[in-house]
């Protein structure tokens, strides 16, 4: 101020009035454009807002500081701190109504004269006006003055040789009285009144900060320190106050004065102007001298109270309301994030800081943001098919109908997972062979072949000797079929991994025909009739599939074609065949039409035809192509699958490494984790579980199962796992140990179960067939009681539904179990009183404190997930 | 009360009259332009036998070097008291008079030299930097002391300082008892707002470097002089203090000038007949002693020939005669 910078003030209580001073003080009113379109002098400060001038008040010199009176009347009076000490009260644009007359001109005039740095009123007694003068040797620095008192020539004033002009004390104008006075032979820079108590007064002196309690002004606290300047109150946390030292912000905890809880990162320039956002928490905005960037601290996540140890977290931001250099800004009182910036040459521009957008994506895929305080919602506009499809809803589905919990139909999976994605139908049904297939092995000692077919045709195929080839003959024909059959014990092995052929020494694919006849796939099934040789089985296969409810009439004309089958080379129908095939769309109709018309060891048509079935394929080369072509197309084949993440390649690579490989990419391409667990799972409990991606996926799944509170979906899931893999098996996490003799309860139950007899000595009920633990094992102290229902613990819940018939049926699966989670202990960590699991969950549903009368424990409040319900059941 | 350290490191020096010429530059620079000097503590004293100047290193590297500067050898360092506004002393009395027991006598016990600078704002208590030690374990049971670094006040202890303390020779002294005068004109204390400066600057200027021309005029002044010349301009950490006489304060203009709202006037107290030099001790609390005891307020502004008491015109009467009578006591 005093002509150089000029500073702008909110009115506290007309939201669209504000003043700027500099050597004059100027009173603005704000406006929308569209109440002012025409008005002529108003001054443009945004797209939306303009400012008229109002009043221009230029009646005292020497500006140093100027504070606006807090309460709503009289409604513009401004205290104005002079450089010579003195402090005037004025007003601006005012029709001079009476009790602002009385006060008009009234001036404030300490002992000895130097600049006045700070004013503040008191916001409860408004009465009070709080002054922060330069350091004289023998008076005080800050002056609270009462600004309705009289100036009273009294006795003990004229011995103070006073020595004012006549002129000045007439019409009571001028006090020399200060109400109190405080801070002697020191220098007060700023002050703030604390809402605490509206008799505290915090100020900014020469280097320290004082808190000056006004009941007893020979005591203050204070705490030595540089950052002395521009002292404010958090308006929204009232311990909180900031205060700055050139380019450094101090941030305070009154509780805790000892020291600033925090210290922003310094800014390269002095700081001129620190301020609380008053709409929003924790939001502080400082501004540099000579920049035209106002740096924005935001506190929001800085826990209250400000932690000891932690470092809270501060988000900095920097926001740039106008081109130009900033004098000064303020916050609007009440409009959210809203300041008015004025530069030196006073244009002023009207500005909104956007709030931070904080987001949230929920487990379940829904959307919200925040900003302000608006909350968003994000709904989808198009057809819900696509969260439909998004491989989180369907594992979501899935894991609700228990999908991967059938271990005897491992093929039953598929359906579980809906029954409709082919690679997920591939995959459970090599998974059901391979089980089938152990099973059959376990049956007969041939036991070293256990880990061969788990680990994929590829391998069995390579492991391959003793291949026999024949000359194979037509099905019912005695005619040479040109094309030779290669059959050994492994490729008969990986027929049965693809299902053609049961088990079972003999190749008989006709139990697979039928199940394909069964579940209308004609044309597979008449492929698969012609690859076995079969040239009538798979024409009649077509005709039932024309004549079949709903069936394509078109089947008939293929069997037609079909039937005209000649292995002479150069005929027109081989010719027409090999040539007109490949209109047909269904890939199994034209593999068969390529198998007819190839040469003999070339089938590359059929092979190759990537849309026909994996195992289909496998299967075709496990029969017709020779040792040396066979590895070479399953390798070729495997890593094809590999590169593509197709599921129906495990068939080929197994549950190996190789298929943990294919799976990484399957993982990568659709993020299904709970389909790599399960079927990982499956493998050999050796080295696949082990792979750190494996144990990647199956705790990406857990987590996913929790963060969807599908608690007991989880549990279910651990106790799969650990049937499967055992090493997983977690530890005992909670013991219960005897407050007497320290030894454990469950431990001492389990291990000697022969002391059941004990128990009942000092069991509740007379029945010995319950075992009721309501002692200590091991010293026969008896337990601490329930608080609910006075029972020592170790006695059933009378309450709990699991009691009764229905928990004699459980009895018998469940026979470990010693009693139900309804019986178990339960305890507050913070208290220590505790009860029955059922007794204190059904307490908690309807209280929030402690049933142990006295203790004010918030118990369930402790826990932050103590609320949270699972989502699924059991 | 707290006893601070100031992060000053001072040197006293004194220009004769007639080589202030070759000042004028650095002297003006260092009085207004605060802006282009990193000086943070200057303080010039026009007495009728020279002007003193006690400012800090980088102010004194301004000073360009001339047979006309005297410099006192040693480097100083400025001492506060700061109250903390819980001491609340009867006394009314404030300067020399509020710290004359608890810290000029005890220092003048130890032979610590002291150069005393009062302002319109505090007292500054000048000690050598050799006697830091001496003076901390003096005044450490008075006071909590701090050294200020870089604006932060550090607490130190004697026993932190403990290598290079020795305790000031013990042989007594010769008591002097300085014969004092008092000149007739009225002076007041007074402050400005550091802003306002650039208004006052020709008067100032006027005042300070084209002062003897006008005097030459009148009658030379004599010893044992109705009026003395003196008038002091200080500019410490941003804080302007000027002490001068009512002749002079006339030709200021009325309003920039702050002074307490009382106009209470000053008479001067110089002590000494001869310079008194740097290394005597005791002569601050010889003076303020007594005025402790009657509970009068003083200023007091050493420079490097004589030192000067400002004490309440009503007061004078009855201070030139404690003063004389303690001379008379210790010569009889």
């Amino acid at each position: 101020m005093s002509g150089s910078k000029p500073d702008i003030l909110w009115s506290p209580h007309h939201v669209d009035r504000y003043v700027i001073c500099d050597s004059e003080l100027s009173l603005y009113r704000i406006e929308s454009v569209g109440n002012s379109e025409a008005k002529a002098g108003a001054l443009r400060l945004s797209e939306e807002t303009t400012a008229t001038l109002l009043a221009i008040n230029s009646d005292t010199p020497y500006m140093k500081c100027v504070a606006w009176y807090p309460k709503h009347e009289p409604e513009c009076l401004l205290a104005v701190g002079q450089a010579n000490g003195r402090i005037v009260l004025t007003s601006l644009g005012q029709s001079h109504n009476s009790k602002c007359k009385d006060l008009m001109g009234k001036e404030f005039v300490p002992k000895h004269a130097r600049q006045c740095n700070t004013l503040a009123w008191n916001p409860v007694d408004s009465n009070w006006l709080a002054a922060g003068l330069d350091k004289h040797r023998a008076d005080f620095s800050v002056l609270i003055w009462d600004i309705s008192s009289k100036f009273t020539p009294d006795a003990s004033v004229t011995t103070d040789k006073i020595r004012l002009s006549a002129g000045d004390t007439d019409a009571g104008l001028v006090v020399t009285k200060p109400l109190y006075e405080l801070g002697q032979n020191d220098a007060c820079l700023s002050l703030c009144w604390l809402p605490r108590d509206q008799k505290l007064l915090l100020a900014g002196m020469h280097r320290n900060l004082a808190i000056f309690d006004l009941r007893n002004t020979s005591q203050k606290m204070f705490v030595n320190t540089k950052a002395i300047q521009g002292v404010t109150v958090d308006p929204h946390f009232h311990d909180r106050v900031a205060s700055f030292f050139e380019g450094q912000v101090a941030i305070w905890d009154l509780r805790k004065f000892e020291k600033p809880v925090l210290t922003l990162t310094e800014q390269p320039k002095p700081l001129t102007k620190v301020a609380w956002c008053p709409t929003r928490t924790g939001l502080l905005a400082t501004l540099t001298r000579d920049s035209n960037i106002i740096r924005l601290y935001d506190m929001q996540h800085t826990p209250t109270p400000i932690g000891d140890e932690t470092e809270p977290t501060i988000i900095e931001r920097n926001v740039q309301p106008c081109e130009n250099h900033i004098a000064s800004f303020a916050w609007h009182p009440s409009s959210q994030n809203r300041m008015v910036v004025v530069t030196p040459n006073r244009s002023m521009t009207d500005f909104t800081v956007f709030e931070r957008i904080s987001l949230a994506w929920s487990s379940t895929g829904s959307l919200m943001w925040a900003c302000g305080r608006h909350l968003y919602e994000c709904t989808e506009e198009r057809n819900a098919s696509s969260v439909e499809k998004d491989i989180s809803t369907k594992m979501r589905q899935r894991a609700q109908s228990r999908y991967g919990h059938d271990t005897e139909q491992v093929w039953r999976n598929y359906l579980l997972a809906g029954g409709d994605d082919p690679q997920l139908k591939s995959l459970w049904y090599t998974l059901y062979f391979m089980k089938r297939y152990t099973e059959d092995l376990e049956q007969k000692p041939l036991v070293n072949k256990l880990p061969l077919v788990y680990s994929g045709i590829k391998n069995i195929v390579k492991s391959s000797s003793g291949t026999v080839e024949s000359w194979c003959c037509w099905n019912g024909s005695d005619r040479q079929a040109d094309v030779i059959r290669y059959h050994s014990d492994e490729r008969c092995l990986a027929l049965q991994l693809c299902g053609w052929i049961k088990r079972g020494p003999e190749i008989d694919v006709e139990p697979f025909l039928q199940s394909l006849e069964a579940e209308r796939e004609w044309e597979r099934a008449a492929a698969v009739a012609l690859f076995n040789l079969d040239i009538r089985r798979s024409i009649q296969i077509l005709n039932k599939g024309a004549s079949a409810e709903k069936g394509d009439l078109n089947l008939n004309v293929v069997a037609m074609a079909l039937s005209g089958y000649t292995d002479e080379k150069n005929s027109l129908w081989r010719e027409m065949c090999s040539s007109l095939r490949l209109q047909l769309n269904n890939p199994h109709l034209c593999v068969m039409f390529a198998f007819l018309t190839s040469e003999p060891g070339s089938y590359d048509g059929v092979l190759y035809e990537s849309s026909m079935a994996v195992r289909d394929r496998v299967a075709f080369a496990c029969m017709f192509l020779s040792d040396s072509q066979l590895p070479r197309y399953i390798e070729k084949l495997a890593s094809e699958m590999k590169e593509a993440g197709n599921l129906e390649g495990i068939l080929l690579t197994g549950l190996t490494k190789d298929g943990v490989d294919l799976m990484e990419s399957y993982v990568d391409r659709t993020g299904d984790v709970q389909t790599a667990s399960f079927c990982m799972l499956k493998g050999s409990p050796g080295e696949v579980v082990k792979d750190s991606r494996v144990q990647c996926w199956i705790e990406n799944y857990r987590n996913l199962l929790d963060a969807w509170r599908f608690w007991h979906k989880r549990a279910e899931f651990d106790i799969h796992r650990s049937k499967l893999d055992p090493s997983s098996k977690p530890l005992a996490q909670v013991f219960v140990s005897c407050n007497f003799c320290g030894k454990s309860i469950s431990y001492s139950c389990s291990a000697m179960p022969h002391q059941g007899r004990g128990f009942s000595q000092y069991g509740v009920s007379g029945s010995p067939t319950k075992s009721k633990v309501t002692s200590c094992p091991g010293c026969r102290k008896p337990l601490p009681r329930c608080a609910l229902c006075l029972m020592n613990m170790g006695t059933p819940v009378s309450s709990c539904p699991g009691a009764g018939k229905s928990d004699e049926k459980v009895d018998l699966s469940k026979d470990k179990k010693l009693a139900q989670l309804n019986n178990w202990f339960t305890w507050c960590h913070n208290c220590r009183h505790g009860g029955h699991t059922g007794h204190m969950l059904s307490w908690f549903r309807d209280h929030t404190e402690c049933p142990v009368s006295a203790c004010t424990c918030k118990c369930m409040q402790l826990d932050t997930t103590g609320n949270l319900v699972p989502l699924d059941t059991v | 009360m707290d006893l601070h350290i100031l992060d000053h490191r001072l040197r006293v020096t004194s220009i004769c009259k007639d080589g202030l010429v070759n000042f004028t530059h650095s002297l003006i620079k260092l009085m207004f332009l605060r802006n282009r000097t990193r000086c943070k503590f200057f303080s010039l004293t026009e007495t009728p036998d020279n002007y003193t100047v006690v400012l800090d290193e980088e102010g004194f590297k301004e000073l360009p070097s001339s047979e006309h500067l005297q410099v006192e050898g040693a480097t100083w360092l400025p001492l506060n008291v700061v109250s903390n506004g819980n001491a609340s002393s009867s006394s009314q009395a404030v300067g020399v008079t509020k710290i004359a027991k608890s810290v000029i006598a005890p220092l003048a016990e130890q032979h610590v030299s002291v150069f005393m600078l009062s302002t319109y704002q505090t007292d500054f208590i000048l000690v050598r930097e050799k006697d830091l030690p001496v003076v901390i374990h003096t005044l450490e049971e008075e006071f909590k002391i701090y050294r200020e670094e870089e604006g932060e006040p550090i607490p130190v202890h004697s026993k932190d300082m403990q290598n290079g303390f020795h305790k000031n020779g013990k042989e007594a002294v010769k008591l002097t008892v300085h014969p004092v005068l008092s000149p007739q004109n009225q002076f007041c204390v007074m402050s400005l707002d550091p802003d306002t400066l650039p208004a006052i600057a020709t008067t100032l200027i006027d005042v300070l470097f084209y002062s003897n021309s006008s005097v030459k005029d009148e009658a030379p002044p004599t010893q044992g002089l109705d009026c003395i010349k003196f008038f002091s301009f200080s500019l410490i950490d941003g804080y302007i203090s000027i002490v001068m006489d009512t002749e002079t304060q006339r030709r200021f203009p009325t309003n920039l000038l702050f002074t307490s709202s009382s106009g209470e006037l000053w008479r001067m107290v110089r002590i000494g007949g001869q310079p008194l030099g740097f290394d005597e001790c005791g002569i601050v609390a010889q003076i303020s002693q007594p005025l402790a005891e009657a509970d009068i307020s003083a200023y007091y502004i050493s420079t490097f020939s004589f030192d000067h008491a400002l004490v309440p015109e009503e007061d004078i009467g009855s201070v030139i005669a404690m003063l004389q009578q303690q001379r008379l006591e210790v010569v009889s």
